[in-house]
C-alpha cells in the first residue's frame, strides 16, 4: 500500500466547507491528494472521463468520495444515482457528507445506495473528529475494491 | 137469468173447484163444469115440461135424459180430477150423440136437429182445445149430411110430426142451454178482461214506480221513444208530455259533448239489433247535467221478428260525481307522489352533488322536467347583495340567460327581487294581473309564476323561478312541497359553498404545509451551512494564534466573517417570504400594464438600467390583487432574465400577454433570451434557495418569492425554456369580480 497514494474525491459547493475538510484531512496526513469538484457536472465528468478527464492518467479512481446533497448544476443525489447506476464505477465508495438531517435526504441517499451518511457537525473539535474516524476507517481500515 | 146466476153461484158454493194453473185453463174447466151442471138441470126440466105438454115424448125424452145426465156428472167429476181434456171430450160427444140419436128417432134432419148440431159445435169450440174442436165440427156436419142421405134413401122412421108445444120445448131446451153457455162465456171473459187488467195494472204501477225511467223506442237510427215512463219529469225535469209528444225530444236534450258518441252508437245499434249499454249525459229543464245510464234490448214477436226497443234509463250522476271525486284523487295523490318523488331525487342530488357548477343545474332540471314546468331557474344573491344573479336555468333559454349573465336587482320591481328581500313566496297565477312581474323576452310563454326564496337560518341567498305556460298553475299545496325543497336546495347550495371553500382552505394548508416542510429543510441545511463554517474556522482561530500564523488568521476571519453576513441574508430573505402570506394590502383592480410600467421605471433608477432592452407588447387586461406584490413579481421576473443572459449580444426581454387560460384568467408572459434553463430543473428553480449557478450572485430566493406571490392570488406560474434557447415565465392573475 506504501507510495500507492490515498485519493480522496471531494464534491462540495461550499468553498469554506471544502477548505475545512480539506486542511483537516491533510494536517492528520491521511489523505495524500484530495481532489475538489464544486458542482456535480465537473464531479462526473472526472468519474466518467470526459472532457478535459478523458485521459485515464489524468483521472485516477479516487478511494472514497465524499459528496454534498446541495450541488449547482447536477445536484449530488443525482450525482450519487449515476454513479451507483454505472456498471464501471458503482463499487466505489460514496460517503453523504451533508449539512442536512433531513430524514428524506438520508433515505433517500441510502436508496440510491451511498455507502454512508454523514452530517457535518457543528463545532471545530467535532468536526475534526469526525473527519479522523471518516479517514482512518475509510482509507485505513476499510479494504477498498480495486478499480482502474 | 137471475135464477140461473143464483143457480151457477149454489153449485159454486156446492162443489169447490180444483186448482187449475193458468187463468185460461181454469175458466175453460169453469164453462164445462158449469154446463155440465146446467146441462143435468136442463134435463130434468125438460122430462118435466114433456110430461105436460106431449106425453107421447116421454120414453124419447127419458132416453135423451138418461144419456146426457150421466155423461155430465161423468164430465163433473173428471173436471174435479183435472182431466179437463177428457171432459171435455166426453161432453160434447155425448151431446153429438143424444142430437144424431134424436136425429135418427124424429126420421131425419129437422130443424130443433140442426140447432142441436149448432149447439154442440159452439160447445166444442168453446171447451175443447186446438183442433179437436174443428175435426167435431167436422164430423157434426159430417153426421148430419149422413143422416140426410139415410133420410132420403128412406132408411130412417117417418120423419114425426111434433105437436106445436112440442116443437117450443125442444127449441127452447136449446136455446136455454145456448143462454147458459152465452152466459157462461161471457162470465169467462169479463173474468179474463179484469185479470188481463189487473195484469196490466200491476205491470204499468211497477213500471212508473221504480226509480229508473223505462222506455220503449222504435228500431230507428235515432232510436225515437214511442213510450217513456212518467219517472223521466222527475229524472230531467222535462215534461213527460215533451217526450211523447216529440219522439225524438229526448236526441235534443243530450249533452253537446256526448251527443255525436251516443248517436253513432245508436245508429250501429239499430242495425245489429244488439242489446247496447251507453253512459251519456242529458240536459236537465234546470241545466244540470245527469249522467245516465241507457241499457236496452230488442223486443221480438215469437217469430222472431224484431218489434222494438225496450230500454231503462238509470240515473248515474252521484255514481259519476264518485267517480270524477275518486279521478280527482288520484290526480292528487299522482301529484304528490310526484312531488314527494322529485323531493326524493333534489334531496339526493343536494347531497351527492357538492360542486355548485353540478349541482344548481341538475336540480333546476329535475324540477322543472318532473312537474312539466316551463321554466325553473336559480338566483344567488353576489357579494354585495345588490344583484341576484341568474346561477342555473333550465333548456336552452337557461343556457342563454346564465351565459349572458342575466341579473336582476334586489327590489321590489321583480318577483325575484321581492321574494328576497320579503324572504317570502310569491305567486303570480296571471303573469298579466300581478304588476311585479314583467315580461320576459327570453320566456315568451310564461303565464304562472312562483318565486321562492333560499332561505338558510332565515338570510335569503337567493330565489327559485319557476315558470308555468298554463294560467293558474300552482296550488297553496304546491308553494309548500316547492318551498321546502327550495329550502333543501338552500341547504345544499350553502353545504357546497362550504365545501368548495373547505376545499380550497384546504388547498391553501397544503401548500402552507409544503411551504412549512420546505422551510424547516431549508433552514436545516442552508442555515446550517454557515454555522459549520464559523465554528469550525473558529477552532482553527485558535490554532493560527498559537501558531502565530497571522496570515491565514485573516482569511480564517474573513471566512467567518463572510459567512455571519450570509446568515444574515438568509434570515432576511426567510422574514421577506413569510410576510408575504401575513402582510397583505387590500386589493385593487389594476390595469396591468400600470404594473409594468411602474416595475420598468423603477428598474430604470437601479444598476440593473441598461442591461437589457424592454420591449411590452400586446393589450393587457384589468387585473384584481395587491399592487405591491404584483410589482415584487415583476421586478423579480426581469432582474432573473437579466442575471441569466450569459454572454447575450442583444439582451432583449419581452413583456406580453398570451390570452386565457381554462378557467378565464389571462396568462401573462416575461420572455428573454438568455442561456435557458434544462427543463429537468423547470419545477427546483422555484424552490427556497436553490441556485442553479452558484457563481452568479442571488440568494435563491427570488423566484421562491415570485411563485409565493402569485399562488396567494390564486394564479398558476410555469416555465418554458431550453440551454441556449432562452426563457419564458408565464403566469395567471384574477380579473376582477364578474358584473
Amino acid at each position: 500500500m506504501i507510495g500507492e497514494p490515498l485519493l480522496v474525491m471531494l464534491v462540495e459547493d461550499n468553498v469554506d466547507h471544502a477548505e475545512l475538510i480539506m486542511r483537516t484531512l491533510e494536517e492528520h496526513r491521511i489523505a495524500n491528494k484530495v481532489q475538489h469538484f464544486l458542482d456535480g457536472q465537473s464531479a462526473l465528468d472526472y468519474l466518467f472521463r470526459r472532457g478535459e478527464y478523458a485521459d485515464p492518467e489524468k483521472s485516477p479512481r479516487p478511494h472514497v468520495i465524499l459528496l454534498d446533497l446541495r450541488l449547482p448544476r447536477v445536484d449530488g443525489i443525482d450525482v450519487l444515482r449515476a454513479i451507483k447506476e454505472s456498471d464501471e464505477i458503482k463499487s466505489l465508495p460514496v460517503v453523504i457528507l451533508t449539512t442536512s438531517e433531513a430524514e428524506k435526504d438520508v433515505a433517500r441517499a441510502y436508496y440510491n445506495h451511498a455507502n454512508s451518511y454523514l452530517v457535518k457537525p457543528v463545532g471545530f473539535e467535532e468536526f475534526k473528529q469526525l473527519m479522523d474516524d471518516l479517514g482512518f476507517y475509510w482509507l485505513g481500515w476499510n479494504t477498498n475494491p480495486n478499480i482502474t | 137469468m137471475l135464477y140461473l146466476k143464483s143457480l151457477g153461484e149454489g153449485m159454486k158454493r156446492f162443489f169447490k173447484m180444483p186448482e187449475y194453473g193458468g187463468d185460461d185453463l181454469k175458466n175453460t174447466a169453469r164453462l164445462i163444469y158449469n154446463l155440465s151442471v146446467g146441462l143435468i138441470l136442463a134435463i130434468i126440466l125438460f122430462v118435466v115440461a114433456m110430461l105436460f105438454i106431449s106425453p107421447d115424448l116421454i120414453p124419447r125424452a127419458v132416453a135423451l135424459a138418461g144419456i146426457v145426465a150421466p155423461a155430465s156428472l161423468g164430465a163433473i167429476i173428471l173436471i174435479r180430477q183435472k182431466k179437463l181434456r177428457a171432459a171435455s171430450i166426453l161432453l160434447t160427444g155425448v151431446m153429438w150423440l143424444a142430437v144424431t140419436l134424436g136425429a135418427i128417432t124424429a126420421g131425419g134432419v129437422s130443424a130443433p136437429i140442426l140447432i142441436g148440431y149448432a149447439v154442440v159445435i159452439i160447445v166444442s169450440g168453446l171447451t175443447v182445445r186446438g183442433r179437436l174442436g174443428i175435426y167435431l165440427a167436422l164430423f157434426c156436419i159430417f153426421t148430419g149430411i149422413l143422416i140426410a142421405f139415410a133420410e132420403a134413401g128412406g132408411y130412417l122412421p117417418e120423419p114425426q110430426e111434433y105437436a106445436p108445444l112440442a116443437r117450443v120445448s125442444i127449441y127452447s131446451f136449446f136455446f136455454a142451454i145456448l143462454l147458459l153457455i152465452q152466459h157462461l162465456n161471457a162470465q169467462n171473459m169479463q173474468q179474463l178482461l179484469r185479470q188481463t187488467q189487473a195484469g196490466e195494472t200491476r205491470y204499468r204501477s211497477l213500471l212508473e214506480t221504480i226509480p229508473t225511467v223505462t222506455y220503449i223506442s222504435s228500431l230507428d237510427p235515432h232510436l225515437s221513444k214511442q213510450y217513456i215512463s212518467p219517472q223521466v219529469e222527475k229524472l230531467l225535469g222535462h215534461s213527460h208530455r215533451a217526450f211523447l209528444e216529440d219522439p225524438r225530444f229526448w236526441v235534443k236534450i243530450l249533452h253537446p259533448e256526448d251527443k255525436n258518441r251516443v248517436l253513432a252508437e245508436c245508429q250501429q245499434a239499430s242495425t245489429t239489433l244488439e242489446p247496447f249499454e251507453i253512459e251519456y249525459r242529458l240536459m236537465a229543464d234546470d241545466q244540470r247535467e245527469v249522467w245516465v245510464k241507457d241499457e236496452a234490448i230488442v223486443v221480438r214477436d215469437e217469430s222472431g221478428t224484431p218489434l222494438y226497443r225496450l230500454g231503462v234509463w238509470t240515473d248515474i250522476t252521484a255514481l259519476k260525481e264518485v267517480e270524477e271525486q275518486q279521478a280527482e284523487l288520484v290526480r292528487v295523490m299522482t301529484k304528490r307522489a310526484i312531488q314527494l318523488q322529485t323531493a326524493a331525487h333534489v334531496s339526493h342530488a343536494a347531497s351527492s352533488i357538492l360542486d355548485l357548477n353540478e349541482l344548481l343545474p341538475s336540480v333546476v332540471e329535475l324540477i322543472r322536467s318532473h312537474f312539466n314546468y316551463y321554466y325553473v331557474g336559480i338566483f344567488l344573491l353576489d357579494k354585495t347583495k345588490e344583484w341576484a344573479i341568474l346561477r342555473a336555468g333550465t333548456g336552452e333559454m337557461g343556457r342563454k340567460m346564465v351565459e349572458n349573465g342575466y341579473r336582476l336587482k334586489v327590489e321590489d320591481s321583480s318577483m325575484i327581487g321581492w321574494c328576497i328581500t320579503h324572504r317570502e313566496p310569491r305567486i303570480a297565477l296571471d303573469v298579466g294581473q300581478d304588476a311585479v312581474r314583467f315580461k320576459n323576452p327570453y320566456l315568451p310563454l310564461t303565464r304562472s309564476e312562483m318565486a321562492l326564496p333560499l332561505l338558510v337560518g332565515g338570510e335569503a341567498i337567493g330565489a327559485m323561478t319557476i315558470q308555468s305556460a298554463m294560467e293558474a298553475a300552482f296550488t297553496r299545496a304546491d308553494i309548500i312541497t316547492l318551498q321546502t325543497m327550495a329550502d333543501q336546495i338552500a341547504i345544499a347550495i350553502q353545504n357546497a359553498q362550504l365545501f368548495t371553500e373547505r376545499a380550497d382552505l384546504i388547498k391553501i394548508l397544503e401548500a402552507q404545509n409544503a411551504e412549512l416542510e420546505r422551510f424547516t429543510y431549508t433552514v436545516s441545511h442552508d442555515l446550517r451551512s454557515p454555522l459549520v463554517t464559523i465554528r469550525g474556522f473558529l477552532g482553527y482561530l485558535r490554532q493560527d494564534v498559537a501558531s502565530k500564523n497571522m496570515t491565514r488568521f485573516e482569511e480564517d476571519l474573513n471566512r467567518i466573517a463572510n459567512a455571519v453576513d450570509k446568515m444574515q441574508t438568509l434570515l432576511n430573505s426567510l422574514l421577506e417570504l413569510s410576510r408575504i402570506g401575513r402582510v397583505t394590502n387590500p386589493p385593487e383592480d389594476i390595469p396591468f400594464s400600470e404594473i409594468v410600467k411602474e416595475t420598468i421605471d423603477l428598474l430604470a433608477g437601479s444598476m440593473d438600467a441598461g442591461r437589457a432592452r424592454i420591449i411590452v407588447e400586446g393589450n393587457f387586461p384589468i387585473i384584481r390583487g395587491d399592487r405591491l406584490r404584483l410589482s415584487e413579481v415583476m421586478q423579480n421576473l426581469l432582474s432573473n432574465a437579466m442575471k441569466f443572459m450569459g454572454n447575450q449580444p442583444n439582451p432583449t426581454i419581452v413583456i406580453g400577454s398570451a390570452g386565457f387560460d381554462t378557467d378565464g384568467k389571462p396568462i401573462f408572459f416575461v420572455q428573454d433570451n438568455g442561456i435557458g434553463i434544462d427543463p429537468q430543473h423547470h419545477e427546483r428553480i422555484f424552490g427556497l434557495f436553490n441556485r442553479l449557478d452558484p457563481t452568479i450572485e442571488g440568494t435563491g430566493i427570488g423566484l421562491t418569492l415570485v411563485r409565493r406571490i402569485i399562488e396567494n392570488h390564486g394564479g398558476r406560474i410555469w416555465l418554458q425554456s431550453e440551454p441556449g434557447k432562452g426563457s419564458t415565465f408565464f403566469f395567471t392573475l384574477p380579473v376582477p369580480a364578474s358584473e
